[in-house]
């Protein structure tokens, strides 16, 4: 993939029907060099269908998906690691065979891919069982094997589809690691997931998909602040009076949860309760979480999480 | 224009093939068939020359008796027989084990058929009593006739050199120029039967492992497909010659044993215009078939599921040879004409008809150009097909999903 100077993923009014369909409405998002880019959103949101035509898999109906300035080629896969949803291996074949096809695939020298594969085998305890065929291994051990592939390229841009689905600890641990290294070595990182810890922890910046559209893109501040930032959580006796300064986002007997609008001053609220003649018991502010945001987003969804 | 990782593919596909156990044991197990077959022909045929060469030298007495008066006593006296008493006389010799046989020939032995009775020695040895009675017969006849060569004429075994010649003055080569064109529909059965299964299912493959989409990241699904045809063809090649080892190592080295005719090889006549025509039919309908099955591969979830596609396209191969007769005796007739033109079906009957001439040039053209214009529309079909239809893992690809995107990228 040529370097050019502007973003390295730049997706402009992205739209994607199947048949009268609409799963894509209107999408567009930038992921920087160096970054990594949470694609969120709930069951049928479009993320896995984003994904796919932007590696030319799908054609869009409409817009513009570029990678490096340009549409994805086959060619430019020799710098792309990519971890599917839908993760197999061909099952009949040796571990190494496999391995060394996706790395002569990817561009690497026969040679060259046996050398690294080896390699890895060694580092996840597999140097063993390079010549057993791949069904003869675990669902964890196919799965390291999965990992190797994809980045067995030292790819520029990293996409993990769900990454941690279906993984066990062990497997988890060895993919943050290698999230970490690749992101140490430069890499650029698209992550669809649901683990919202691991978002929080690892990227910079996300898009939450809705509808078709983007419903919250930027920083995890930033959407933090789109959504209030502020979670307030309230014991009390009386009626809870309704405010500009908040949304009641849920309400229980002598309990609620407020969300902060408009970076409201927290004193400036707990005086409006008070002097609306509520008996306030308990007044907790927290930061909401992305997880907070994304149920709050979602939540009347009925399939709040899951692929789309 | 060279394709991205076509050579990878290829390489790939035809060596885990060809690493197989599996592969070759079904591949050997063919020959192994064909050799075992071969060796008890050859010692069956072995015992069969021995045991017609004891007949033909072993001694037998006998009597007769000659209502027709064609017989010769001269000829049954070469032959050592005698003539009977009785033919009550002589049966009950026969069943006392007195006599070896007994041939009773009633007034007009065209008609009415020669009684013989023998002694029993066994299902293969009891016709040389049958054998003797006719030659005993025959041998009469000719020294009756007094010529051998009148008597040849008699039984009709004439050498007849046939030269037809054509509305256009030529003179037609005959079963020599029919052999080499038909060698293209024998090339396209066993190329079916070979690899149509495989065409089927190697699509499927990808699917079924769930590594489509890390695939198409790295080639496009042309290229994909073209690798898995080149392969398939390199893998059927080899099949081919092994199968053929045995056939061809008998012909060479064991071809008395076997009873081989030496086939005249020059009186085959290789017509360039039949030759173009049967290559590019079966050309055509390899590519048509194959994008068929690959198409069909693409398309469906499983192999299980796939197969009902396999076996319409096999019956649309196979129901011609019901109707060859005709194909090749009435070529106009209105079957005929369906299922030359029909695209399924026009591979087999075109290569028919192109083998006994009866394809004129106008069909050929017209069939030829339906066959690879189709290709191209069904290959591309399959292509496309393939990238929607490899990522669909459990549930058949909607045709609602091949519609051209309303606006490009």
């Amino acid at each position: 993939m040529p370097v050019t100077h502007e973003p390295l993923v730049h997706i402009d009014h992205f739209r994607m029907d199947f048949g009268r369909t609409t799963v894509v409405r209107d999408l567009s998002f930038d992921i920087n060099r160096g970054e990594t880019f949470g694609l969120l959103g709930s069951n049928g949101s479009g993320k896995t269908t984003t994904i796919r035509a932007l590696l030319g898999i799908y054609e869009p109906t409409g817009g513009t998906l570029r990678i490096n300035g340009r549409a994805f080629r086959p060619e430019d896969g020799e710098r792309l690691g990519y971890l599917p949803e839908e993760r197999g291996l061909y099952k009949k074949e040796s571990v190494i065979d496999v391995m060394t096809y996706f790395g002569r695939l990817k561009g690497l020298a026969k040679h060259d891919a046996v050398t690294w594969s080896l390699g890895y085998l060694e580092r996840v305890a597999l140097r063993d069982k390079a010549k057993l065929r791949v069904d003869k291994l675990s669902g964890g051990e196919q799965q390291k094997v999965q990992l190797g592939v994809t980045i067995m390229n030292h790819p520029e841009l990293l996409i993990l589809d769900e990454p941690t689905k279906g993984f066990d600890p062990v497997n988890r641990r060895l993919l943050m690691d290698i999230i970490d290294e690749q992101k140490e070595a430069g890499a650029t990182v698209l992550m669809v997931t649901h683990q919202m810890d691991e978002v929080e922890r690892l990227c910079d910046r996300v898009v939450l998909l809705k509808d078709g559209e983007a419903e919250a893109y930027g920083t995890i501040s930033e959407v933090q602040r789109k959504y209030g930032g502020t979670l307030i959580r309230l014991s009390y006796s009386g009626t809870v009076p309704t405010s500009s300064r908040y949304d009641i986002s849920l309400k229980e007997t002598n309990y609620a949860e407020l969300t902060v609008l408009d970076n409201s001053d927290d004193a400036v609220i707990l005086k409006e309760l008070v002097d609306a003649g509520l008996l306030v018991s308990g007044f907790v502010t927290s930061k909401l979480s992305l997880e907070d945001i994304f149920v709050r987003v979602y939540g009347a969804q009925n399939d709040v999480v899951g692929v789309g | 224009m060279a394709r991205h990782n076509l050579g990878t593919v290829v390489s790939f596909e035809v060596t885990r093939t060809l690493t197989k156990r599996g592969f070759w044991i079904a591949t050997l197990i063919v020959p192994v068939i064909i050799g075992i077959v071969i060796g008890l022909v050859a010692l069956s045929n072995s015992a069969t020359d021995s045991s017609l060469d004891s007949q033909k030298n072993e001694k037998f007495s006998f009597s007769y008796s000659d209502e027709s008066g064609y017989v010769d006593p001269a000829v049954v006296a070469s032959f050592g027989g005698t003539k009977a008493a009785s033919r009550q006389e002589a049966i009950a010799a026969v069943k006392a084990g007195v006599l070896d046989a007994y041939f009773d020939y009633g007034s007009d032995p065209t008609k009415q058929p020669t009684e013989v009775y023998g002694v029993d020695r066994g299902i293969f040895n009891n016709g040389k009593y049958a054998s003797a009675a006719t030659r005993l017969l025959v041998a009469s006849a000719e020294a009756r006739v007094g010529d051998p060569k009148l008597a040849a004429l008699l039984q009709g075994n004439l050498p007849i050199d046939l030269t037809a010649i054509g509305p256009d003055g030529n003179i037609a080569s005959g079963i020599g120029s029919v052999i080499p064109p038909l060698i293209f529909l024998v090339i396209f059965y066993i190329v079916f039967l070979l690899l149509g299964n495989q065409m089927l299912n190697s699509p499927l493959e990808e699917k079924e492992n769930r590594v489509a989409e890390m695939i198409l990241t790295t080639l496009n699904p042309t290229t994909l497909i073209v690798g898995k045809v080149i392969s398939l063809f390199i893998i059927g090649v080899v099949q081919a010659l092994v199968f053929a080892a045995p056939i061809i190592i008998g012909y060479l080295f064991f071809r008395t044993a076997l009873n081989i005719p030496n086939f005249d090889l020059p009186v085959l006549v290789f017509e360039p215009g039949q030759m173009a025509v049967g290559a590019l039919l079966l050309i055509g309908g390899f590519a048509l078939f194959t994008g068929t099955l690959f198409a069909a591969g693409a398309i469906m979830p499983t192999v299980k599921d796939a197969s009902l596609i396999f076996g319409i396209l096999m019956v649309l191969i196979f129901v011609q040879l019901y109707a060859a007769t005709l194909i090749v005796s009435n070529p106009q007739a209105f079957i005929v004409q369906v299922f030359t033109y029909f695209p399924y079906s026009a591979p087999v009957t075109a290569m028919l008809r192109n083998g006994f001439g009866s394809l004129h040039p106008i069909e050929s053209t017209i069939v030829i150009v339906e066959l690879f214009a189709l290709s191209a529309i069904v290959l591309r079909l399959a292509v496309r097909l393939f990238r929607f239809g490899s990522i669909e893992y459990t549930k058949r690809v909607s045709l609602g999903r091949l519609l051209p995107p309303k606006q490009g990228n």
